[in-house]
């Protein structure tokens, strides 16, 4: 059977940042050490904090494991988010549009290596975590894979919005960038977000749910940590609410890159950063 | 006829945070900005389309033949990048319109990217970390050909272009007649009908930039059968390459025609100089001068003399579609011996410059827009 035109293309910007990136070879050394020098790190502060989580994933895991799970969900969805950012020059930019590759293919392509290597490295931190730390993982693997499904959906669309206001302003865009710093304090990567309303005040957490990266964070952990069925209707709607920002990101994400796109062509700054 | 590319009556206006043209080198629109008077208008400003803005292109109407070297000659600034980014969709147009084979570049740009290719030597866009061979799979498989062809398609261009030997070295240790020569390869990869090369042997040293010559000329044109639109400053690869030459400046196209048409487009005459051996200037040469003026088609004659009275040259201003017969017999029958005869046509150069130098930018054109 003939593969589709738009997943060779895929493989092909693939396999330029694979080939370019082990021609950095201190890059290579240097991102396999910090995987476990991040996780070790982490993984020693949290053994002395150990703050529990039953409130929000039950008595069955502990703090180490949300955190260490935590981490390495960041690692493994986040660089969706910079994968475009990172090969959009003026170079490169127009001389990929004028090969007449879809706007998917093209945010796809280029964050495919990003997330590959992710996958790669977010093994080990599940390997330190269970067997150094003693991590608890208890994952059901269809909620799993549908969790992941749901964060690359919200990340990519995300990736596209970001994407696509860079392009017109050729600079970090302002939405992308509250997004992001709300993220840093309300997503809750390294303490569950119901605790804020403990940190600050009571009700500070629902704004925790308005950002996409929490439910990113929450359905993966949700996923990893719980063994949730999908047939448990409180987990069912855990998963609608998270695709629900994936549902309208994605769309989103697609029309706002393909306005960057245009208004860059009419004023002629596509190639302009 | 079905023309490779035509244009009718483009404009391409860019937005500019300049309130006030410069000279007669912009066109500005009306700076609104800041100016809300309606939803729509504020919609209009957030689309890009009300503020200042400078006219980059004015009605360009030019229509090239299927496998024409099609030249675009013009200063900094005359809007060719912007004619050739138009034609390769990476900019999108305000009015008129601009057909690529048939296909019109701003409602079906996948088929016109089908149909043409651009060099844009800003825009490389290879990875200086993988080889030339690597590159060009990446691109090849962007442009949907499948591994086989691909494999023989590159193999074919890196011959074809000479860069075979050196297809497996990191494009970072290329040079920059290599790495143009991979340009023309990636632009070549897709086999469209059309290719467009903006300033192609910029930045070449005088060799690479004739054997790119050679390969656009003799290999793409000739061999290939390839409509090739060049936009250079280079006047003597214009002479030399193209069929015809379109003169841009200021967004408009000033004058259109084979090289040797424009090249008298601004002169009504040419010098046609005449040396002697051993002549000494007497009354008999002044009345050959005489004689000469007196033809239809002369308009002066300067004859050079040292102070020893020895006449070296003489040189006739004459219209340029003279016959030269009547001027030769008269120079014959005067017995003098020549020692050499030439006419010294204006340069394509003098052309160029006589052209861009004429124009002046009529004010009624912005006024006219303002209040359409």
């Amino acid at each position: 059977m003939e593969i589709p035109i738009e997943l060779k293309q895929i493989i092909a910007f693939t396999k330029r940042d694979f080939y370019s990136w082990t021609t950095y070879k201190t890059v290579v050394i240097t991102q396999i050490i910090n995987v476990f020098i991040g996780v070790f790190s982490w993984g020693v502060t949290a053994t002395y904090v150990n703050k529990p989580v039953s409130q929000m994933y039950g008595t069955g895991t502990n703090y180490i494991s949300f955190l260490i799970v935590g981490i390495a969900i960041g690692n493994l969805i986040m660089p969706l988010v910079q994968g475009v950012h990172s090969q959009l020059n003026p170079w490169t930019i127009e001389t990929i549009l004028m090969t007449g590759v879809s706007t998917p293919v093209f945010v796809i392509g280029n964050v495919m290596w990003t997330y590959i290597f992710s996958t790669v490295t977010f093994i080990p931190y599940l390997l330190i975590g269970i067997y150094v730390f003693h991590v608890s993982l208890n994952a059901n693997i269809v909620s799993v894979i549908i969790a992941f499904a749901i964060s690359a959906g919200i990340l990519v669309g995300l990736a596209m919005l970001s994407t696509g206001l860079m392009i017109v302003t050729k600079s970090m865009d302002p939405i992308t960038w509250v997004i992001n710093v709300l993220s840093n304090i309300f997503a809750g990567v390294s303490f569950p977000v119901i605790y804020l309303d403990t940190i600050f005040f009571p009700g500070v957490s629902t704004i925790s749910w308005f950002l996409p990266q929490t439910w990113v964070y929450h359905l993966c952990r949700l996923s990893m940590l719980t063994n949730p069925s999908l047939l448990d209707l409180q987990v069912l709607i855990e998963f609608l609410k998270g695709s629900v920002f994936a549902v309208i990101l994605l769309p989103l994400g697609y029309k706002v890159f393909r306005w960057g796109v245009a208004r860059s062509k009419r004023e002629g700054t596509l190639g302009w950063y | 006829m079905d023309f490779a590319i035509e244009t009718v009556d483009l404009v391409k206006r860019y937005p500019t945070t300049a309130r006030r043209g410069r000279g007669d080198h912009f066109h500005l629109g009306p700076a609104r900005i800041g100016r809300v008077e309606s939803f729509t208008g504020m919609l209009k400003i957030i689309k890009g389309i009300k503020g200042p803005f400078i006219e980059a292109l004015r009605g360009v109407n030019i229509k090239i033949k299927k496998g024409e070297i099609f030249g675009v000659l013009g200063p900094n600034g005359a809007g060719k990048t912007t004619l050739i980014k138009i034609l390769c969709t990476l900019v999108i147009h305000d009015e008129g319109e601009a057909y690529v084979n048939g296909f019109d570049v701003k409602k079906e740009p996948n088929q016109v990217l089908k149909n043409l290719q651009a060099v844009l030597p800003e825009s490389r866009g290879f990875n200086w970390r993988l080889t030339g061979r690597q590159n060009l799979e990446f691109y090849a498989l962007l442009y949907g050909l499948n591994e086989k062809d691909a494999k023989e398609r590159i193999d074919y261009l890196l011959n074809f272009t000479g860069l075979t030997d050196r297809a497996d070295d990191f494009y970072q240790r290329y040079s920059t007649g290599m790495q143009r020569k991979l340009l023309l390869c990636r632009s070549l990869l897709r086999n469209t009908p059309i290719l467009l090369f903006d300033e192609p042997t910029v930045g070449l040293d005088p060799t690479s930039a004739a054997e790119f010559r050679d390969l656009l000329h003799k290999k793409l044109a000739h061999e290939e059968k390839k409509t090739i639109l060049l936009s250079t400053h280079n006047l003597f690869e214009a002479q030399n390459i193209c069929n015809r030459i379109a003169i841009l400046d200021r967004g408009k196209i000033t004058a259109c025609d084979t090289p040797n048409n424009i090249r008298y487009l601004m002169f009504d005459e040419r010098v046609f100089n005449i040396a002697f051996i051993d002549a000494v200037y007497d009354g008999e040469q002044r009345k050959m001068i005489n004689e000469l003026e007196e033809i239809g088609g002369v308009h002066g004659v300067t004859p050079e003399i040292d102070p020893d009275g020895n006449f070296h040259e003489l040189s006739i201003r004459i219209d340029k579609n003279m016959d030269l017969t009547s001027i030769l017999e008269i120079v014959m029958k005067s017995g003098l011996k020549i020692r050499t005869i030439n006419t010294k046509e204006p340069t394509l150069e003098d052309a160029f410059m006589a052209i861009t130098r004429q124009h002046v930018e009529p004010q009624q054109d912005f006024e006219g827009f303002r209040q359409r």
